[in-house]
């Protein structure tokens, strides 16, 4: 996507000017601190903007080499772009099961759907156990797994996550982010990942985006981010104590940035 | 107290409370998919009765086939109704949604009014008035055949909610912006929902019209298919379907001792309290869903 910007209600600019680009096959990282405008750049692209009467007001956002700026979500998940939202959200009253037979393109024939099944239980093996039960019973990390699972159900090309460590126990996190970066080398599946838990996001994908007030302050990889050190101070929980004067320079620096 | 007679009127409520839920069906279809109370439902099935007249006596269809017909224009109309009136209010607050199908209840009935006229029309369904006993009990063939097709009925909608466009709209009621998430079109599913409320109130239409004939008061339907689906909790099939055999009982058994000391006229009263204490006591309802918490 190119300097794209979004307005909600017409009036409140969320971001502004945000470029950001996932290579074929790539896994890439949003960085960023509460506000900062990292969801709203992942619902610029999966349209869910709409939703909360948001809308793209400049800029372009290309997947394939095609503007889909003006295609309503429904078709922009048939093209292959699967958004998983923040907080999970999973059907709460419907089954595993139903979760990711809910998800199936309609195209789909039933022996797909069920091969697709099978292929998602064999990520999280924690589904298969519990495919029966209400997903509303289920626990926040096997919720995640079922977000993610229905959104594989879709078929994507890219998958963007928003948050999966939220909430979540540090060895789930390791394990959802292991099996995601199983998925993305198994089948070339693109990602685009939003994270506040820069640390673990920074281990697994190859190139990082840092947003703040709507813009793109940073961008770089992987491995250079971690070895920034304004980075490693304010997103990876800086090692040592620095006096008030020093958040003073940070914020210089950040304006010169941006 | 006669306990043939009890039973008699227990038999013939449940079989007046399954025709109540079906037309609840048509409720709890609009409810499931999008959170809504259609208000415009008891018009919507005034609106089909009148149409298969027109067809059958303006046109001189036969009427079986004007019955079909009028499924597909009612399917195609509660399609339409929500495409044009409902589409454009999706996020607004639901009291703006719930005064929109109370201003589409107010003029179907007035148009009705308008085309038709307000004289009673009958049915003429061609089901026998004879008297029908079942052991000791005397039952009524319409409510009989009515029962049987609102179990029909609800036995196709049970099995259409398992299958992969019913779980579909079973998740956009859950949540539609996940459902949006993963490229379910949320809008044809409400519109799918309204369309197949439409049809129910064909059904209902028929039955009803042939036992308390064609006019205006077809409409006041709505009050006692919404008491029927508040009390099952406005979502669930199953719970339209008891709830509508426990009104039927309560009313008819109720009303035929309460008439005697009131003087008549007390099956609203019931259906009232049955509505009010629903609300006040449970209110979602027999089998409506809670929201599930984790703790």
């Amino acid at each position: 996507m190119n300097s794209v910007e979004v307005l909600y209600n017409s009036v409140m600019l969320a971001i502004k000017g945000v470029s950001i680009e996932v290579p074929y096959g790539g896994m890439v990282a949003l960085l960023g601190s509460n506000g900062a405008g990292k969801s709203t750049t992942l619902k610029a692209i999966s349209g869910l903007l709409s939703a909360e009467r948001g809308k793209v007001s400049r800029g372009e956002i290309r997947f394939d080499g095609r503007v889909i700026g003006d295609n309503p979500p429904q078709q922009r998940v048939g093209l292959g772009i699967c958004h998983v939202i923040e907080g999970r959200r999973v059907f709460e009253h419907l089954t595993p099961d139903e979760n990711l037979e809910a998800a199936a393109p309609m195209s789909l024939s039933r022996t797909r759907v069920a091969s697709e099944k099978a292929r998602i239980y064999d990520y999280f093996p924690r589904l298969a156990e519990r495919k029966s039960s209400l997903a509303g019973y289920l626990s926040g990390g096997e919720q995640q797994m079922l977000a993610i699972g229905r959104a594989l159900m879709t078929q994507p090309r890219l998958l963007m996550l928003d948050e999966p460590s939220l909430g979540l126990a540090p060895f789930l996190v390791a394990e959802i982010f292991e099996i995601i970066k199983r998925i993305n080398r198994d089948h070339g599946l693109s990602v685009l990942l939003v994270e506040q838990n820069a640390l673990a996001a920074l281990d697994i994908v190859s190139r990082g985006y840092l947003i703040e007030n709507g813009r793109v302050v940073m961008h770089d990889t992987a491995e250079r981010l971690k070895a920034n050190s304004d980075i490693q101070e304010f997103y990876l929980g800086g090692s040592q104590a620095k006096s008030f004067h020093d958040i003073k320079h940070y914020r210089r620096r950040k304006r010169w940035l941006s | 107290m006669d306990i043939a007679y009890v039973s008699e009127l227990a038999v013939n409520g449940a079989l007046t409370g399954l025709l109540y839920s079906l037309f609840a069906l048509g409720l709890v279809l609009i409810y499931k998919s999008s959170s809504v109370p259609n208000l415009a439902q008891g018009a919507l099935t005034m609106l089909a009765a009148y149409v298969v007249l027109a067809l059958s006596r303006q046109l001189g269809f036969p009427l079986w086939l004007a019955i079909a017909v009028t499924t597909i224009i009612m399917f195609l109309a509660g399609f339409g109704v929500e495409k044009v009136t409902l589409r454009r209010m999706a996020g607004r607050p639901i009291v703006m949604i719930l005064m929109m199908t109370l201003g589409l209840d107010i003029f179907i009935r007035g148009s009705t009014l308008a085309v038709w006229g307000g004289t009673s029309r009958s049915m003429e369904l061609g089901v026998s008035y004879d008297p029908l006993f079942l052991g000791p009990l005397l039952l009524s063939r319409i409510n009989l055949a009515g029962a049987c097709v609102a179990i029909a009925l609800f036995v196709a909608f049970l099995l259409f909610f398992r299958t992969r466009r019913g779980i579909r709209l079973r998740a956009i009621s859950d949540d539609y912006v996940a459902s949006w998430s993963i490229g379910i079109s949320v809008e044809h599913g409400v519109a799918l929902s309204w369309g197949m409320a439409s049809v129910v109130a064909v059904a209902s239409a028929v039955i009803w019209g042939e036992i308390q004939g064609v006019d205006q008061s077809l409409s006041q339907l709505l009050l006692k298919g919404l008491t029927v689906a508040v009390l099952g909790g406005l979502d669930s099939i199953v719970g339209a379907i008891l709830a509508g055999i426990v009104l039927g009982v309560i009313e008819n058994v109720g009303s035929s001792y309460l008439d005697l000391v009131v003087g008549g006229g007390s099956r609203d009263l019931i259906v009232a309290a049955v509505l009010i204490f629903t609300v006040m006591l449970r209110p979602h309802g027999l089998f409506g869903r809670h929201d599930i918490e984790r703790v």
